[in-house]
């Protein structure tokens, strides 16, 4: 791979590797990923349109 | 009696029939008209073409579900829309054409152009699976011929040969980037699971100018006290698997082991490949439209590129000028009221991504992305209108311009339930609205991004929620689009 890209780029640092896959952490934050989404596909689904209004 | 007739039976023509069906009343009919036998979640298709998932896990056949719902089905691709119907007959109706040449004409009081994408492999000299050098996983078939060649690659690499994998897109026009960057890193991920991964050079090939781009203009994030673009996300996550990339890349043409590209400075390259998965520029299906008299249409019901007009602005103008109320909001027809698109159907005003072109005048930039939750949200919006409008309102009653709406997005990064990762994002709105969001044009409290084994998790619970919602299983209507 080209070292010239990699020198530049932003590396996690390994308690950020860690974290990707360490359960507790993760289940907290398949809960707060979930509402997160939850929060825009609710406002996403107000599609009825109000007069007077573009 | 209101007649509905839906083309198309994928994510946005099966959302839009299936809801019709439920609001309209048992006198009312609702027909979908769609060449394929099988109803394909497409999201999926990235598991099937790395061998972890067989196509029957992401596919099934539509008649039996129709059938139970009350859904006429007419297995054949519409070719002709006759808006004002014929010399006799006021009646509007389409021509479609089944797959032994027979025709025939579904008559409609409205209809819901939901035919999605052309595939369109020929824009690109040797680009696709049937008559070309690269592998494509757009559709079932396509996606299990592409795991079959990764088997073959894998026993290569297990015998010590070394081999090169170039994933990403064939033309400089392309879409649905964020499709092939999930192919990439589960792939990454499944030589690494294969144990063959120090025998891999894998390299990613793109129209985006920067990485993250994904047709979007790419996001800002706040992490950590800045907000930052997503290039930097992406970057990051290919240095750390070994993936290098090129940016900025028009295929001109696909050897059988390398393809000739130019980039955005006019330089012409050569990558070598010995497995490449490249997504093919999409384009309309090519209907044709005729008036009352017989005379042809199709260019005020489609544009150029034979997406569908629908309510949006498509006055050409320099990007700087480019607004969120471009959009359409209600995807009806200008020309005819009874006429909506939804899904990929509709004609998009302008692009997201700035739009570049080399030196040597070739268009080197990403069509907008209208896919997944976005599709599905303005299916949903044009049944409701077009079942008030069956009721009588004069005008549609619902809006989903993509300029208003959010989606929320999950790339799957390695599948499996300990150590595979996901890519979770929501980006609020899909389209940049500067005026409303300056200055990166979205909410940066609703754009967020993450990387972890939660994705892949949520990844796993949409696959199933979606097929069992596909399926109109007890309950299909709680589960949002």
């Amino acid at each position: 791979m080209d070292t010239d890209k990699t020198e530049y780029v932003t590396n996690p640092t390994r308690s950020t590797l860690f974290m990707r896959t360490f359960l507790p952490y993760q289940m907290w934050r398949f809960a707060v990923i979930n509402l997160k989404m939850i929060e825009i596909i609710r406002r996403s689904h107000k599609t009825e349109i109000t007069p007077g209004k573009r | 009696m209101t007649n509905v007739v839906v083309l198309g039976a994928g994510i946005a023509g099966h959302t839009a029939a299936a809801f019709a069906r439920s609001w309209l009343g048992r006198d009312d009919t609702v027909t979908v008209v769609s060449p394929r036998p099988d109803y394909n979640w497409v999201p999926s298709n990235i598991w099937v073409g790395v061998g972890l998932m067989k196509p029957s896990k992401v596919t099934f056949p539509l008649a039996p579900i129709y059938e139970r719902a009350g859904i006429e089905f007419v297995q054949a691709s519409a070719r002709e829309l006759h808006p004002e119907g014929g010399v006799n007959d006021s009646n509007p109706y389409v021509t479609a054409e089944f797959a032994d040449g027979r025709r025939t004409d579904v008559r409609y009081d409205f209809l819901i152009n939901a035919t999605g994408p052309a595939l369109r492999f020929d824009k690109t000299p040797g680009l696709g699976p049937d008559d070309g050098h690269s592998l494509s996983v757009c559709l079932p078939d396509h996606a299990a011929q592409s795991a079959a060649r990764l088997d073959e690659e894998v026993e290569r690499m297990r015998r010590g040969e070394r081999r090169k994998f170039l994933v990403g897109v064939g033309h400089g026009t392309c879409t649905c980037e964020g499709a092939a960057f999930e192919y990439i890193v589960n792939l990454e991920f499944e030589l690494r699971n294969r144990g063959v991964r120090d025998k891999a050079d894998i390299t990613w090939i793109t129209n985006e100018y920067e990485l993250g781009d994904f047709g979007m203009g790419g996001m800002h994030l706040k992490r950590a006290g800045y907000i930052t673009p997503s290039s930097v996300f992406n970057a990051s996550l290919f240095a750390e698997r070994g993936i290098d990339w090129i940016t900025r890349a028009h295929i001109h043409q696909v050897e059988a082991d390398r393809v000739l590209y130019e980039t955005l400075d006019g330089a012409r390259h050569e990558q070598e490949f010995d497995f490449a998965m490249l997504l093919p520029p999409f384009s309309g299906v090519g209907l044709t439209a005729f008036d009352r008299t017989g005379a042809d249409i199709t260019d005020r019901m489609f544009m150029p590129n034979a997406f569908m007009r629908v309510d949006a602005d498509y006055t050409a103008r320099p990007h700087e000028e480019w607004k969120a109320a471009d959009w359409p909001r209600t995807y009806q027809s200008p020309n005819y009221g009874n006429v909506f698109a939804a899904g990929i159907a509709f004609a998009p005003p302008h692009a997201i991504s700035i739009p570049r072109k080399s030196p040597n005048g070739t268009v080197i930039a990403p069509a907008p992305p209208r896919t997944g939750m976005p599709s599905a949200m303005i299916a949903k919006a044009v049944a409701h209108s077009v079942v008030d409008m069956a009721g009588g309102a004069r005008e549609p009653t619902h809006a989903a311009s993509m300029a208003e709406m959010g989606a929320a997005c999950v790339a799957s990064a390695g599948a499996n339930p300990f150590t595979g990762t996901a890519a979770s994002m929501t980006v609020f709105p899909i389209v940049p609205d500067y005026e409303r969001f300056p200055p990166y044009g979205r909410d940066v409290k609703r754009t967020f991004g993450e990387i972890g084994l939660a994705g892949h998790w949520t990844k796993i619970l949409l696959h199933h929620m979606f097929l069992h919602k596909a399926r109109l299983r007890p309950g299909w209507r709680l589960i949002p689009e």
